[in-house]
């Protein structure tokens, strides 16, 4: 599917493809598919056949899985973080993404090197950050208290409230940086001609804006979701104990209760979810075969 | 001139590891200051006498001694483990039997001395309370799990392990000596009352973080903790009241490449001079019998091997045979 749309997009680029050579672009990609295979495929497919071998040959693990209170909460407070992770960034996002294409290119470098620097800074230091700033004595709760708006501080840390202001924070870049993409595509002019017609800013953004968007918005939403689904330390840090996540149960249970096949059933429902969202994605909203 | 300088310096470099190999072990623990405590007095003094490198490795993770010794390829040589795993992975098969010829077993406490595994240090779980934060410190577990005399959030430790549950059925009046077998719908249901008012910890750096800061003014610790937190400034208040003990052990996962090292490493850790010097740094207690007559008493009376009177000792026999029993619940109970 990728070499398709590589091949689709040089021969875009190039009314005159380059000549043949022989055994074609697979060799070029022959050392990262063989690394992949080694580094990923292979352990993949161990996990996978643990889940169903151990403790006994079956379905066993699958069927614990799905059958318990607990594990059926983690899964969903898994989708729940990722989904109410996403739907927060996106709102968050895209208004800064669309200030970042409009405003003088100096000051769009400027804020850019902000987030950038942001996503490159340590993750568990910025995990730590958050937790300092929302705890009971934290600088929020504290100046909240201060100007008398709360008489207790507010629970915002060790439960799911945490974790998705923590993990907000942290997939932000990540819908900001191809939404910027998307809307530097836009052509100015057709919200120029949308406002000539007639059109309110409301109507603009709704009408013109936001439809042209959708393919990034999307793409970059999926992306958060998917990472969102997986992520640990950030739950590990802020949640707490009763907002467990996928990849700490995995990890739980991996590395305290020492249940590999049941944290291989585990992570392979996790894998399954993935590439169930990634074929949506290559499906609905690949920008190449929009095109 | 230069180049053969450059050369030199390249096969020295290149020497040096291959040195290391024939004389190195690796040590590993849980990180922290509990582990820059046994770098210092164990491996640095045993390096020194024995010319054997150790290398520092961790946290503990026994999903990772489980892989080692299920591929055969076990990069670790001792490992500091909880007591309770030190039992179970013992009758598992996934430990080296020690060997008693190497380490003096005779002056070790019997209480933390199996075929497969000696004590590390042991413990005391306590608790403790930030005084600068409230009028009134908890004394007793039963006071540690009333709501309304003790409001607030309180701090526990996460994993599962011997400790939380017996304060549980302390506190609700079980006698310290029928915890055993442990009742654990009883445990649970009393920990349920406070269950929303729990913070939980997961490494002592955590704890220590959150009795500092207050957001928990109270709660459940490992002794050690406290007294380092307490070395920093902060008004620390310990209750040793039904202190509930437990130990850590040393252990050598099975196929250990550098055995012969590990066990001379062992022997000099449980050593009478290098425990009480690693209590001293620690407030952890030693495992060795003639180690409190090497310290000076204020430090001997800061131990928990001196709170013995109210002690509660928890049974590492049992932990060790209902270990994955209790764990597997007590996650479903901490998930719901």
């Amino acid at each position: 599917m990728a070499i398709l749309t590589a091949k689709a997009t040089l021969a875009q680029a190039h009314p005159n493809p380059p000549r043949r050579q022989p055994g074609g672009p697979i060799r070029y990609v022959a050392p990262a598919f063989i690394l992949i295979a080694i580094f990923f495929i292979v352990p993949v497919v161990m996990l996978l056949l643990r889940s169903v071998l151990e403790p006994t040959p079956g379905l066993e693990n699958y069927a614990t899985l799905f059958g318990s209170t607990t594990y059926l909460r983690v899964f969903i407070n898994t989708f729940l973080v990722a989904g109410i992770v996403t739907l927060a960034a996106v709102v968050i996002g895209f208004p800064v993404a669309w200030l970042l294409v409009v405003i003088p290119r100096k000051w769009s470098a400027l804020c850019l090197a902000v987030i950038v620097l942001s996503m490159w800074t340590n993750l568990l230091t910025r995990t730590y950050a958050w937790m300092v700033l929302l705890q009971h004595t934290g600088v929020i709760n504290k100046v909240l208290m201060a100007l008398g708006l709360i008489d207790h501080p507010l629970s915002l840390v060790n439960n799911i409230t945490g974790v998705c202001v923590g993990m907000v924070y942290i997939m932000l870049p990540f819908i900001i940086l191809p939404l910027m993409g998307v809307l530097k595509a836009i052509d100015p002019s057709t919200l120029r001609a949308a406002a000539l017609c007639g059109a309110n800013k409301w109507q603009c953004f709704h009408r013109v804006l936001l439809p042209l968007s959708l393919p990034g918005v999307a793409a970059g939403a999926l992306m958060v979701f998917v990472m969102s689904l997986g992520y640990f330390v950030t739950p590990a840090l802020l949640g707490g104990a009763s907002s467990m996540m996928l990849a700490e149960l995995i990890a739980q249970l991996v590395q305290s209760l020492l249940k590999w096949g049941l944290g291989g059933a585990a992570a392979f429902v996790l894998l399954v979810v993935t590439l169930g969202l990634y074929y949506v994605q290559l499906r609905f909203f690949n920008p190449y075969t929009k095109r | 001139m230069k180049i053969t300088t450059i050369f030199a310096l390249c096969a020295l470099v290149a020497s040096a590891p291959s040195m290391a190999a024939d004389q190195s072990m690796v040590f590993t623990s849980w990180g922290g200051t509990t582990q820059d405590a046994q770098k210092s007095v164990w491996a640095d003094g045993f390096s020194k006498a024995s010319h054997i490198t150790v290398l520092q490795d961790g946290p503990t993770d026994y999903g990772k001694i489980k892989a080692m010794v299920e591929s055969g390829n076990v990069s670790w040589d001792v490992v500091d483990a909880e007591g309770d795993y030190a039992v179970k992975a013992g009758k598992d098969g996934m430990l080296e039997k020690l060997d008693f010829s190497v380490i003096d077993k005779s002056r070790l406490d019997p209480r933390f001395v199996t075929d497969y595994a000696v004590g590390s240090f042991y413990y005391s779980f306590v608790i403790g309370c930030n005084k600068d934060a409230v009028k009134a410190c908890p004394k007793t577990w039963a006071d540690l799990f009333n709501l309304k005399k003790f409001p607030g959030k309180r701090a526990f430790y996460k994993w599962s392990a011997p400790g939380v549950i017996e304060a549980a059925l302390l506190a609700d009046g079980v006698p310290a000596d029928k915890l055993y077998p442990l009742d654990l719908d009883r445990a649970f249901k009393k920990l349920d009352t406070i269950k929303s008012s729990i913070v939980w910890w997961s490494s002592g750096a955590q704890s220590q973080q959150l009795l500092a800061s207050a957001e928990t003014p109270y709660g459940f610790f490992w002794n050690g903790r406290l007294t380092a937190l307490s070395q920093t400034g902060v008004h620390v208040e310990t209750s040793w009241d039904q202190n509930i003990t437990a130990a850590d052990m040393l252990v050598v996962p099975k196929g250990a490449k550098n055995k012969a090292a590990a066990m001379k490493f062992i022997a000099y850790a449980t050593s009478p001079a290098a425990q009480a010097k690693f209590a001293e740094l620690t407030g952890y207690a030693p495992i060795n019998l003639d180690s409190p007559a090497l310290m000076t008493k204020a430090v001997r009376d800061s131990l928990p091997d001196q709170q013995a009177a109210t002690q509660v000792n928890t049974n590492l026999a049992y932990w060790a045979k209902h270990r994955d029993e209790i764990a597997t619940r007590w996650y479903a109970w901490q998930a719901k």
